[in-house]
């Protein structure tokens, strides 16, 4: 279902949702880049072609989160779980790939295992999407699976067109958002923006190959070769739509719940010392292996959108992109 | 000069004189530069040297324990060895230090973000108040040391953003730092990038006793940065690979130079000067002020 | 930790040194030397056993103000702990003035072993100092 809109019209529409939902979209501050935030106007937000640095994911998984506390209280036990999401939530702009990324994320806590802190915020969180037009030099999403106009995990996608925006709407929850905007595309304008949709997947260059299975070359001198320049950081892997590993920690007489990498040299540390993935070619080829081999066993994809944040902030340029597409298969 | 470089990288790696050089080579994407680790003579042709060449390679030096290492090094990243030599944590033996007279760095925020080509060269903050042309020591020089014009403008004050939050209330300053930390997310690139963090273990992953919040929030944050910084009082060379490493665009230069600043007022201190100096707190002067000491 | 001024109490925590300081508060008590009792005595062997780390954790963990106390410059039982601790300390108390956090929360003292009204004195001068800077809005608990 197609709906157009004038920018006024669109930022109208934006200003009414923050009556009833609390309002998340990319914001630029000057010298930093773009952060997702919550906004208060709809002239607050940016809907360019630059990327947040951190993705969407962080509203859904956050980075840390008190999980439940407990002890004692005037002499009896109590244990309190964390609140769950009560408010309705709208979040603008999100990135085809970044809420892929989420598609992706459901497999892991909202499958077999549900974790209730993060359903609930997926339950209370309407996602309305951007199309990319000008994709970065490190995106490669077209290789794997993905696409700049892609609408998977959304609710609705909009699409800039000149001075208007066309509104793909996906889910009845779109539907519902949308009522507002009754104005259909008329065919000059369908036509208008089935080009666009070509265009836009044309300005992604970026392509790489991907191999069925790594499984032979897990023991290759590889890996070690492409993770010397590994600074053992956690910005690949707290800044990728797809990480979810994490780390438990008792504070005081609460349970956190925080990001943890397998690029961190503690990660797989054991308390007798131990560590199964003692350097970074172990912890390298770990990352690529769940991204690119194991989760594709087990789920059916690959663990990775191909939004090149990983790369493009990457302190010393290591380029997963690249050491995947010449993996010596 | 990437010629002269490779040829003698060759010559070293022939004459058996190194086992390995840490240098640049251009990264994948055809325009910035990558670490690199080059042991054969046929690697040695990707050596590159640029304005692209920003990292600190001496935080690469811990990885080869026992090895003789090559490092090409800028003036900054050369006092970053230094004071690895005043702390016993590399062997001035198993280093060759090719010094490579500098072009000045361009500051990798201030690429056009969506294709991160360099419309103009920008260079970085460091490079533009650098006053050392001339390493201190080294064992092969790349090309005469000049001074590019482009940098060093005359009478420009290193420590002016210092100043100018200095020139702030200390609720404002609280309200700027507040914010600016609010958005780390504890990655630790700051930590693992710099080439002085070589802590086997680091504070912020030890839990017992746990000094502050693994969690992302003000208190946590605030701790860590205090903790990064402290830990570098009067060993932090301002090679600002912390800044540039840090995702979210937090100003770690500003915290590090006014450390430097003071320790420079007040104990008249500067680090990585010489191999021979101590280390800034594990010596005292008797005379070392104390107004606010009751 | 309560926000209202009108009950708050300053919550203050003290490093004090075992030879001079830790020796000179025992002696305001043994004197019966009157002083508010807002200060939570840590004895340390010497001023400069006191990690930055110490000093922050206190001020995250709720407490309103850190104090720091040891042996007179040239009387540290270890003969330069002191020396090092005072270097050490006032670049934390720069760094913490920079990041806004009020220096008045982080003190530090030289009291002998003798010094018993000094010591009151101080005690009673710090409460009121961190009376005026509020509570320490930092820590989470």
């Amino acid at each position: 279902m197609l709906r157009i809109a004038q920018k006024e019209e669109l930022q109208k529409m934006i200003d009414g949702f923050l009556a009833d939902y609390e309002v998340i979209g990319p914001r630029e501050l000057p010298g930093k880049g773009i952060f997702y935030q919550p906004i208060t106007n709809a002239q607050d937000l940016y809907l360019g072609e630059r990327f947040a640095i951190e993705p969407v994911k962080k509203f859904f998984f956050r980075p840390s989160e008190y999980l439940f506390e407990g002890g004692l209280k005037e002499g009896s036990e109590f244990l309190e779980g964390i609140p769950l999401a009560q408010n309705k939530r709208m979040i603008i702009g999100v990135r085809p790939c970044e809420a892929r990324g989420l598609a992706l994320l459901d497999k892991i806590f909202n499958t077999e295992y549900k974790d209730e802190a993060y359903v609930s915020l997926r339950e209370k969180t309407i996602l309305v999407g951007l199309s990319c037009q000008a994709p970065g030099k490190d995106c490669f999403c077209t290789s794997i699976g993905g696409s700049p106009v892609q609408a998977r995990g959304m609710d609705a996608l909009i699409f800039s067109a000149g001075s208007k925006y066309v509104i793909e709407i996906i889910t009845d929850k779109g539907k519902d958002i949308f009522d507002t905007c009754p104005k259909e595309p008329d065919k000059e304008e369908i036509k208008a923006w089935e080009s666009l949709k070509e265009k836009s997947n044309a300005a992604l260059r970026k392509k790489i190959k991907i191999p069925e299975s790594l499984d032979n070359i897990f023991e290759s001198g590889y890996w070690g070769k492409v993770s010397s320049a590994c600074i053992s950081c956690g910005v690949c892997t707290y800044l990728c739509p797809t990480c979810h590993c994490f780390d438990l920690v008792d504070e005081e007489r609460k349970k956190l719940r925080c990001y943890d990498g397998c690029a961190f040299s503690d990660f797989t540390l054991e308390a007798s010392g131990g560590n199964p993935r003692p350097t970074k070619m172990e912890r390298y080829r770990q990352r690529v292996f769940h991204k690119f081999d194991y989760f594709k066993k087990n789920f059916g994809e690959h663990l990775c959108v191909g939004c090149g944040r990983c790369i493009r902030h990457c302190p010393v340029k290591m380029n997963i992109a690249e050491i995947v597409d010449q993996a010596p298969v | 000069m990437s010629e002269e470089l490779k040829n003698k990288a060759k010559e070293l790696l022939t004459n058996k004189k190194v086992d390995l050089i840490i240098g640049y080579q251009r990264a994948a994407d055809g325009v910035l530069a990558a670490p690199c680790f080059i042991d054969s003579q046929d690697d040695a042709e990707k050596l590159i040297w640029d304005s692209y060449c920003v990292y600190n390679l001496a935080s690469y030096l811990k990885d080869f324990p026992a090895k003789r290492k090559g490092i090409v090094v800028k003036v900054c990243d050369l006092k970053s060895i230094t004071v690895l030599l005043q702390e016993n944590q590399v062997k001035r033996e198993e280093l060759l230090i090719i010094a490579a007279s500098c072009p000045g760095v361009i500051d990798e925020k201030r690429l056009n973000p969506l294709d991160q080509q360099a419309q103009e060269i920008v260079f970085a903050g460091k490079c533009k108040t650098c006053k050392t042309i001339t390493p201190a020591y080294y064992d092969i020089l790349i090309n005469e040391p000049q001074k590019n014009d482009k940098l060093s403008e005359i009478g420009q004050d290193e420590y002016e953003p210092v100043r100018k939050l200095e020139a702030k209330s200390i609720e404002e300053r609280f309200k700027f730092w507040e914010s600016e930390f609010s958005r780390c997310i504890r990655c630790y690139a700051c930590r693992q990038i710099c080439p002085l963090c070589y802590c086997p273990k680091c504070v912020a992953e030890q839990i017992t006793p746990g000094y502050f919040s693994k969690g992302v929030n003000l208190e946590g944050n605030l701790s860590w940065n205090i903790t990064r910084a402290m830990h570098l009082a009067g060993r932090c060379i301002d090679c600002g690979e912390c800044e540039r490493a840090c995702p979210v665009g937090i100003p770690l230069r500003d915290i590090n130079k006014k450390i430097e600043k003071e320790i420079k007022e007040l104990f008249k201190y500067e680090a990585g000067l010489s191999v021979e100096q101590k280390p800034l707190l594990s010596c005292f002067d008797k005379s070392d002020p104390e107004d606010f000491i009751k | 930790m309560t926000g209202d001024r009108s009950e708050w109490e300053p919550k203050i925590v003290g490093f004090l040194c075992n030879w001079c300081s830790y020796a000179g508060a025992d002696l305001a008590g043994q004197s019966r030397l009157e002083y508010p009792p807002n200060v939570k005595i840590i004895r340390v062997p010497c001023s400069g056993r006191v990690n930055p780390l110490f000093v922050l954790k206190c001020l995250s963990s709720g407490v309103d103000g850190v104090l720091i106390s040891g042996c007179h410059t040239g009387d540290c039982h270890y003969s330069e702990g002191n020396f090092h601790a005072r270097r050490r300390f006032t670049i934390l108390r720069k760094l913490f003035e920079y990041l806004g956090i009020d220096p008045k929360r982080f003190q530090m003292a030289w009291v002998s072993a003798s010094e018993a009204d000094k010591w009151a004195k101080l005690v009673k001068g710090l409460v009121e100092e961190i009376r005026q800077a509020g509570p320490n809005k930092l820590g989470h608990r």
